[in-house]
């Protein structure tokens, strides 16, 4: 029924959190959510992803809740990484996590009323009629007490042209003491509109979720629809979505590293970055008709075929190699900027760990996780590449893994185009079976992206869950900011590269 | 005509940091917007509606014009061009303004503009205004001693406080305490303009803002005011620079016309001259860590010490 590396285990609902926590120490948590599945089976479901460190396998814990009884014990307490989706869940579904320690909503802002979006039977009219603008916001931010503390509210509205978002600094002086964001100010409803677009239509959705992620997001869902329906699609089509995940990464990770110079006001190296990182985007717009890459992923393959166009990526590439390692010398040559960023924004791994974090910030931290490493897919599995860590977890190192990884990119591009890709663009997809379920998932630029899909009777998704790799690294931000200096949080902030649209679904 | 030299300060400072910002654009890889963007965005300011805080009281509305008042007062004591006759002060009507130039009232009218424009920035009642003032002030008592001493070496050496006559001296070679004093003194130039190192003057991240920190609430007229008189402001220190250390090419007594525009011409070159350097340091450099900042500025305290030390032992 599902794809071979999942694995569903059944928990009753009072061992669940047990469980958890016993799976939580030698794997990682990728996520977890829960779906509406009372037209199946007349209950709610929650379910837990984990995947063992070094192992291809997804073990799935899952229990059954019943719509007169949605409370279960919190596993927040003994794996804190859940922590913020279970309050997702609570804010979604309305099922409680019992014990959890942070009883604010975290999605549904006070002018929400007491609707649960997710559900099935909640519609968007009904959505619509709960909302109250006049209703009063209750909520209340994490209080410092104590001589000298005063509070700093940054945002919602900021300087730059950037999304929404509010932080409430307590410092003392310059230095912070506890940083207490508020997110979640744009929801989209965008797992809910998966439901009504249906699967071929959820490609061009997911490619909106995130604008520097579009193809990563795209991969993931298209991969979940497929092992959904049970089908592989060709050799030739996996290679063309290996090539633009890496491409993808590449305009992103130089240009994080050209605006990690704008968080140091280091005017040079961000105009070069910017250069380095638009020749990319140019080269994305000739190749797919998209500086964003979109428009290629379909379910089931993809548009077209880039490596027809292999000298064009060759030459730009060549040059782009070229210009990176210029850059990087540079940067690394002044001393003024790097030494901004040693020791600034520190993330240790224990808590990196412990808090689920993912991407290059992890790898930053000292934690060996690479999606395409650990569970190999489209042609990962055929190419030889090391997940780049460093130890030391500071701004720093998060702009070292960038450049390692980069590098490793060009490399990754390189053994693709030596190869031959057979087979078609395009698979087709046959009717998916009320009830299968199954997981994609890839290494996007800012880390691991997940999709869970499950099929409804109506040839549409019962439940689309989409996890991005911001949703998992936004709460680490309070932790690497602590005892640092105000006007160094842009660039501790940067050096996440954390985005709001990709969490605020 | 001497006593109109601070009209050039008046109407040029825009000038200057069009420049600057075009050179950085130029060294930066970037086309960068037309010379003459500073004038254009003063009009553009004048023209607004502006936006008070419900907060502020009349303080928030004096600061522009105490700050705007400070600088022009300022420049009028300072010898753009031409330092004129001997000094013998506005009342007794002989020579110009420059009479009155000393470097001591100098400094301090344009610390009375800098405490207003805290003032203001705290009276906005916004975090980041306060923040803004607080910084502000913590880089002024850093940057004030070594402003001062290298200020005090220049005069020792001239016998005077009195710019005219530091002007006028002109026999002011370079010795090695003329040269820490400058390295000093153009630190805390970069400090008093707001620029980097210490200060980034085109950033638009509010958590790391000094200067644009306190302006933030202010809009419409009130801001093209304080705008026009961080021009000015930076364009009195550029002069005082080349008053104090390059005092070549200034006008002196009963100059005949041809002499004064030529003057000017050489003023104009030094400004230019600073606006290359300036815009040389902001593009090599990134901005100093806040807490960093007592390092650099204790080290132009140092250098300036040691310019005093060495004129006293070797007597130029």
């Amino acid at each position: 029924m599902s794809p071979e590396n999942e694995k569903y285990i059944e928990v009753s609902a009072p061992d669940f959190s047990r469980k958890c926590a016993e799976y939580s120490r030698r794997h990682f948590l990728r996520m977890m959510f829960a779906a509406d599945e009372r037209e199946l089976d007349g209950h709610f479901r929650v379910y837990a992803v984990f995947s063992p460190a070094g192992c291809d396998r997804f073990d799935i814990l899952t229990m059954k809740l019943k719509e007169d009884n949605l409370s279960y014990e919190s596993i927040t307490p003994l794996v804190p990484a859940a922590h913020w989706y279970e309050r997702e869940m609570r804010d979604m579904f309305g099922i409680i996590p019992s014990g959890h320690p942070d009883a604010r909503p975290l999605i549904m802002h006070g002018m929400y009323g007491d609707v649960y979006p997710l559900r099935r039977d909640v519609t968007a009219a009904g959505i619509k009629n709960a909302v109250d603008l006049s209703r009063e916001d209750g909520y209340s931010f994490m209080n410092v007490k104590g001589e000298g503390v005063y509070e700093i509210p940054v945002g919602p509205v900021h300087a730059g042209i950037i999304e929404p978002g509010h932080f409430r600094f307590s410092a003392v002086g310059e230095t912070i003491y506890h940083l207490d964001p508020r997110l979640f100010f744009t929801h989209k409803g965008t797992e809910k509109l998966f439901e009504s677009v249906g699967f071929e239509k959820g490609a061009q959705l997911a490619e909106r979720i995130s604008g520097v992620s579009s193809f990563s997001h795209s991969s993931a869902y298209c991969m979940a629809v497929e092992r959904t329906a049970g089908i592989e699609i060709s050799p030739r089509a996996k290679a063309v979505r290996t090539l633009i995940i890496e491409l993808e990464r590449l305009y992103n990770h130089i240009g994080d590293i050209g605006n990690m110079c704008a968080g140091t006001g280091f005017a040079v190296g961000y105009a070069k970055g910017a250069i380095l990182k638009e020749e990319l985007m140019a080269l994305n717009e000739r190749l797919t008709g998209s500086r964003y890459l979109r428009g290629i992923n379909v379910t089931g393959g993809v548009t077209r075929d880039v490596f027809e166009d292999a000298d064009e990526i060759i030459s730009v590439l060549d040059g782009v190699k070229r210009g990176f390692k210029d850059f990087m010398e540079f940067l690394l040559d002044s001393v003024s900027h790097t030494e901004r960023l040693e020791g600034t924004g520190l993330l240790s791994r224990e808590i990196a760990l412990r808090m689920g974090a993912t991407g290059p910030a992890a790898r930053a931290s000292g934690i060996s996780d690479d999606i395409r490493r650990a569970h190999p897919h489209l042609s990962y599995g055929s190419l030889i590449f090391e997940a780049h860590t460093y130890l030391k977890g500071d701004v720093y190192s998060r702009m070292m893994v960038r450049r390692d990884e980069v590098e490793c990119s060009f490399s990754i591009i390189d053994s693709l185009m030596e190869r031959r890709h057979e087979g078609e663009l395009g698979t087709s997809i046959n009717e998916i079976m009320a009830g299968r379920s199954a997981l994609g998932y890839t290494e996007g630029p800012r880390g691991s992206i997940f999709y869970w899909i499950k099929a409804a009777g109506d040839g549409k998704p019962l439940r689309v869950k989409v996890r991005s790799a911001s949703f998992c690294n936004w709460p680490l931000l309070s932790y690497a900011i602590h005892g640092n200096i105000v006007p160094d949080f842009p660039l501790v902030n940067k050096s996440f590269n954390l985005s709001y649209s990709g969490c605020d679904l | 005509m001497e006593k109109l030299q601070f009209m050039l300060i008046l109407l040029l400072s825009p000038l200057a940091q069009g420049i600057i910002k075009k050179l950085k654009a130029m060294m930066q890889g970037r086309r960068g917007t037309p010379v003459l963007q500073p004038y254009y965005d003063l009009a553009r300011l004048f023209k607004k509606d502006m936006t008070i805080p419900g907060t502020a009281s009349w303080i928030f509305h004096a600061a522009p014009y105490v700050v705007f008042a400070s600088v022009l007062a300022a420049s009028m004591l300072v010898p753009v061009f031409s330092a004129g006759g001997r000094p013998s002060g506005l009342l007794a009507g002989g020579g110009g303004f420059f009479g009155m130039g000393d470097i001591i009232a100098i400094i301090y009218t344009l610390a009375l503009g800098r405490f207003f424009m805290a003032l203001g920035g705290l009276d906005a009642g916004t975090v980041f205004g306060g923040e803004g003032s607080s910084r502000e002030m913590t880089v002024a008592i850093l940057v004030e001693p070594s402003m001062m001493l290298a200020i005090f070496t220049v005069a020792a050496a001239s016998g005077s406080t009195n710019l005219g006559v530091i002007a006028n001296s002109g026999n002011f070679f370079f010795s090695p305490a003329h040269v820490l004093a400058l390295a000093a003194f153009f630190v805390a130039v970069i400090a008093e303009t707001g620029r980097i190192p210490v200060d980034n003057p085109d950033t638009h991240l509010e958590l790391t803002m000094i200067h644009e920190g306190m302006l933030l609430e202010y809009s419409g007229k009130y801001l093209a005011v304080m705008e026009w008189a961080h021009y000015m402001k930076q364009m009195l220190l550029f002069t005082l620079a080349a008053d104090l250390f390059f005092p070549y090419g200034i006008a002196g007594a009963g100059a005949g016309a041809g002499i004064g525009i030529a003057a000017a011409g050489f003023w104009a070159g030094k400004m230019l001259a600073l606006c290359f350097g300036m815009a040389l340091v902001e593009s090599t450099r990134a901005k100093m860590r806040f807490f960093q900042l007592p390092s650099l500025l204790g080290a132009a305290f140092v250098l300036s010490a040691l310019s005093m030390i060495t004129f006293v032992m070797t007597g130029k």
